[in-house]
């Protein structure tokens, strides 16, 4: 797997505690910075990293194939995983944005509805390319039966194939990692959308509604960020391919809630210091 | 069964690549500054140029990265090194003449904490990781800061987000047509991001070359310079407009001229419309 | 949000076909340039010893790529706009440039993966360069400008607040991943490997034994794409269109019933409708087609 020498990602889910501890130090260090720059910041801070975490977490359930899954040779989708969490997490965001005007809860469970939307046609589509384009049944190479049907698996994987398509439990696992994803992207644009309309009136001497176009783009660029460095943090826990909630790797996750947790801690405080920073020069 | 992601040795070092890389940017970015001092909008173009010395040392940091073979593909590398890098230039632009030190400065802070993020907690245990993820970083949140700087001729929070608008005689602040305002960092983000990859990505292979692959990269750079050119057709005047234009077209063709040559003189055969030539025992 | 609902309706359905070109261009477009993951069947072949007039378009993947070419192309649209461009001029601008920064990506791709290939004797093909690159600029053309020009109604006729170029690079992602997870099996399994059976899939013995020699003499990427254009891009036009479609629907009809919850509900609902129809279509083809071995002598 390394060229040179590297021993590459551990084997199985085991955290490392000090580094854990370490991280979980910083986040707190981070979330204190803010609570004494920009008390009024701290709750939108908190709400990033929920986002970042849901996102984080959300990659796990998406079922990722790569290269072997475009040829039938793996389950899953033929595409990055990374990618295409952003994807479904971005369409789920244009949607939470649409409906930021309706409060907090209402614009996140939009954004969560538009994210598994997409994912759910998509993983439809992937199904129907399967089974009508290419006369493959969808078969689990992890597991025996799958949980949540209990159809057997072994007999419809075509031989000298790991599985193909999208047994039941991964089309699931999709929609709820684009239910996830789309809920955190949007909570992130939301916090930082709610920080920017209440600091940047004051920097620029404006009223709110003249700085709008400034607080959206500013918010929205920095919930793609977010994104994906969460997204990809995900990836790396996962190293690239995924069947879905039931594949033995989904169990890493709680590395990668830390890890979200810091990172998410991390940009929300350069984020929300863009506003605070006010040095004149 | 992919491809795999072989190392090739020799050619310039990575350290060398890095200085040249880091001071490159550096001073490309801050002749932009000329804008300033001699009120046009001439210099802009050196943002470009300055965005360019970053992308070849990053694009060095990514083969060296993705050689220990990280389980995902190259791009993804470039999607973090942006993504993080954005965040760094945002907050950067507020610190004056001292954004492009700070964008450093800063974007190397911010990819060692994640770099830690990803060696340690997410057990990726490569030797290299902390430090790659920190350059990737340092060199999206340069570029940024570079191409917004050749887009708009400053570098600083004011002008990437206000434009001065005369309507009638009487000068309005409109936010919705400046750089950040109107989203236009999304599109500067994406050519940044695919630029820093693409060098090593298409470049990958057993027999790749190290000039070949930084040539390539320069030429996307060039390409997206190209595009940036046009982007400030929306913020700076027509002759600084020709100006960067210009180098960009020079630079472009060059590099692509020489890319091209490059391949020719690495390629296996360079057939034009000749059958399959079988490898021996097919 | 939208005043008068006839007028949204009838620009949910223009952007919902604008979804739908364009998702068939960008999947049959990926296909005759061969990008993402089949693309790394193309890539192995010369290392298993067999040498092909594939088009090799080493361009990340689809969803970067397309985030690429269509925040651009909105981006430069959104610049000719603020310069008081006609809205048409300013759409068919953007995309035509955007189109021009893909074909050298594909060009420098083809060149750059072919280039380092030479350890195994696969040559570089300039005709291939030369025929393919238009025809994949001109699928590119279609789908970056339908994306494009579909942003610019979300933004200037629905009222979205993103601004354009934020608008393209949301959408871009999204139209390569859909694109991509839809057409990518079509394409690397059945047309890649076609002289495999039928109805299961390729064994992993058989990686890099791609399809060289076939109907219309040495295969390259046109007859790839000649076949994906029949399904795979259908497919992908059909799901992309199906999620804008969808999403601005269930929006504009039912934003303002309990105060946004209408959407969820109806969001949540088309979800449901969906893994029923899924789990269809898995009963269907367990029953129809039937298991490849006989349960008991299946080892897992």
């Amino acid at each position: 797997m390394s060229a040179l020498g590297g021993s590459g990602p551990a084997p199985g889910g085991a955290m490392d505690p000090v580094s854990s501890v370490i991280g979980l130090v910083l986040a707190v260090v981070f979330i204190g910075v803010v609570f004494i720059l920009a008390p009024a910041a701290l709750m939108p801070l908190l709400g990033i990293i929920l986002g970042g975490v849901l996102i984080g977490f959300g990659v796990h359930f998406v079922p990722v194939g790569g290269a072997p899954a475009a040829m039938g040779q793996a389950p899953g989708i033929a595409t990055g995983v990374a990618m295409l969490a952003a994807g479904a997490g971005l369409a789920g965001l244009f949607g939470g944005a649409w409906a930021a005007e309706l409060g907090v809860v209402v614009a996140t469970v939009t954004g969560a509805i538009g994210g598994g939307l997409m994912m759910a046609i998509t993983c439809l589509m992937v199904n129907v390319i399967y089974v009508f384009g290419m006369g493959i049944p969808a078969a689990s190479g992890k597991v025996t039966k799958d949980p949540l049907t209990g159809d057997t698996q072994a007999e419809y994987k075509s031989q000298g194939t790991e599985g193909h398509g999208l047994p039941f439990i991964s089309f699931v696992g999709g929609v709820v990692g684009g239910l996830f994803g789309g809920a955190g992207g949007t909570l992130i644009y939301l916090m930082l959308l709610q920080v920017y309309e209440q600091y940047l009136p004051a920097i620029f001497n404006a009223k709110v509604e003249e700085i709008m176009p400034m607080a959206v783009s500013l918010a929205g660029v920095f919930a793609i960020g977010l994104f994906l460095v969460n997204a990809v943090l995900a990836a790396y826990n996962i190293t690239g391919t995924i069947e879905g909630p039931h594949d033995p790797k989904f169990k890493r996750f709680p590395r990668a809630i830390v890890a979200s947790l810091v990172a998410s801690a991390l940009c929300g405080l350069v984020a929300i210091l863009i506003v605070v920073v006010n040095l004149n020069i | 069964m992919t491809a795999q992601i072989t190392v090739t040795e020799g050619g310039i070092s990575h350290n060398t690549l890095m200085i040249y890389g880091l001071v490159g940017s550096i001073v490309g970015i801050y002749l932009t500054y000329l804008n300033t001092v001699t009120g046009t909008q001439l210099f802009s173009f050196f943002g470009g140029l300055g965005a360019i010395a970053a992308l070849i040392w990053g694009s060095s940091t990514i083969k060296r990265l993705c050689s220990y073979g990280i389980g995902t593909g190259v791009p993804s590398a470039g999607m973090l090194a942006f993504g993080s890098g954005v965040v760094a230039m945002l907050l950067a632009t507020k610190f004056g003449i001292a954004s492009p030190i700070v964008a450093l400065v800063l974007g190397l802070v911010l990819g060692a904490i994640l770099g830690f993020i990803a060696n340690n907690i997410l057990a990726m245990k490569i030797p290299v990781m902390i430090q790659s993820i920190a350059e990737l970083a340092a060199v999206g949140a340069l570029v940024m800061i570079g191409f917004s700087a050749m887009a708009t001729g400053s570098f600083t929070f004011s002008p990437l987000s206000v434009i001065p608008v005369t309507v009638l005689g009487a000068t309005a602040n409109s936010f919705g047509t400046s750089l950040i305002g109107g989203g236009l960092l999304a599109a500067i983000f994406m050519l940044g991001a695919m630029a820093l990859q693409h060098g090593f990505n298409a470049c990958l292979g057993p027999s790749e070359k190290q000039d070949r692959t930084l040539m390539l990269t320069a030429e996307v750079g060039f390409l997206s310079m190209l595009m940036v050119a046009i982007f400030s057709f929306a913020f700076i005047g027509i002759g600084a407009l020709i100006v960067s234009v210009l180098v960009s077209v020079i630079g472009w063709y060059y590099t692509y001229a020489q890319y091209i040559a490059l391949s020719r003189r690495d390629a296996a055969a360079w057939l034009d419309s000749k059958p399959i030539v079988e490898a021996e025992g097919h | 949000m939208v005043e008068n609902i006839v007028f949204g309706i009838g620009i949910t359905a223009l952007a919902g076909a604008l979804a739908a070109v364009a998702g068939a261009a960008e999947d049959t477009e990926s296909d005759i340039g061969s990008q993402g993951d089949p693309n790394s069947q193309v890539q192995l072949a010369p290392q298993m010893g067999f040498i092909h007039r594939i088009f090799n378009k080493a361009v990340a993947g689809e969803p970067p790529a397309y985030g690429l070419w269509c925040a651009l192309g909105a981006g430069l649209a959104w610049v000719f706009l603020v310069k008081d461009v006609n809205p048409v001029l300013a759409l068919i601008l953007g995309a035509t440039i955007a189109t021009f920064v893909q074909g050298a990506y594909a060009t420098s791709g083809y060149l750059g993966r072919t280039a380092s290939l030479a350890k195994f004797g696969q040559p570089v093909y300039i005709d291939i360069l030369k025929s393919m690159l238009s025809v994949t600029m001109a699928h590119a053309f279609v789908a970056i400008f339908t994306t494009v020009a579909m942003c610019y109604l979300m933004n200037a006729t629905l009222g979205h607040p993103f601004p354009l170029p934020l608008l393209g690079l949301v959408w871009g992602i999204a139209l390569g991943a859909a694109g991509s997870a839809t057409g990518n099996p079509f394409y690397g399994k059945e047309r890649q490997y076609q002289n495999q059976k039928f109805g299961a899939g390729v064994p992993i013995s058989a990686s890099g034994n791609i399809v060289r020699y076939a109907e219309a003499g040495q295969r390259n990427s046109l007859d790839n794409g000649w076949f994906s254009a029949k399904l795979g891009g259908p497919a992908s036009g059909v799901c992309f269109g199906l999620i804008v479609f969808l999403e601005l629907w269930r929006t504009i009809l039912f934003e303002h019933i309990a105060a946004g919850w209408g959407a969820i509900i109806v969001g949540l609902a088309i979800i449901l409708v969906f893994v029923v129809i899924d789990r269809w279509v898995e009963v269907y083809a367990r029953k129809n087609y039937g298991p490849y071995t006989a349960p008991e002598e299946a080892s897992s």
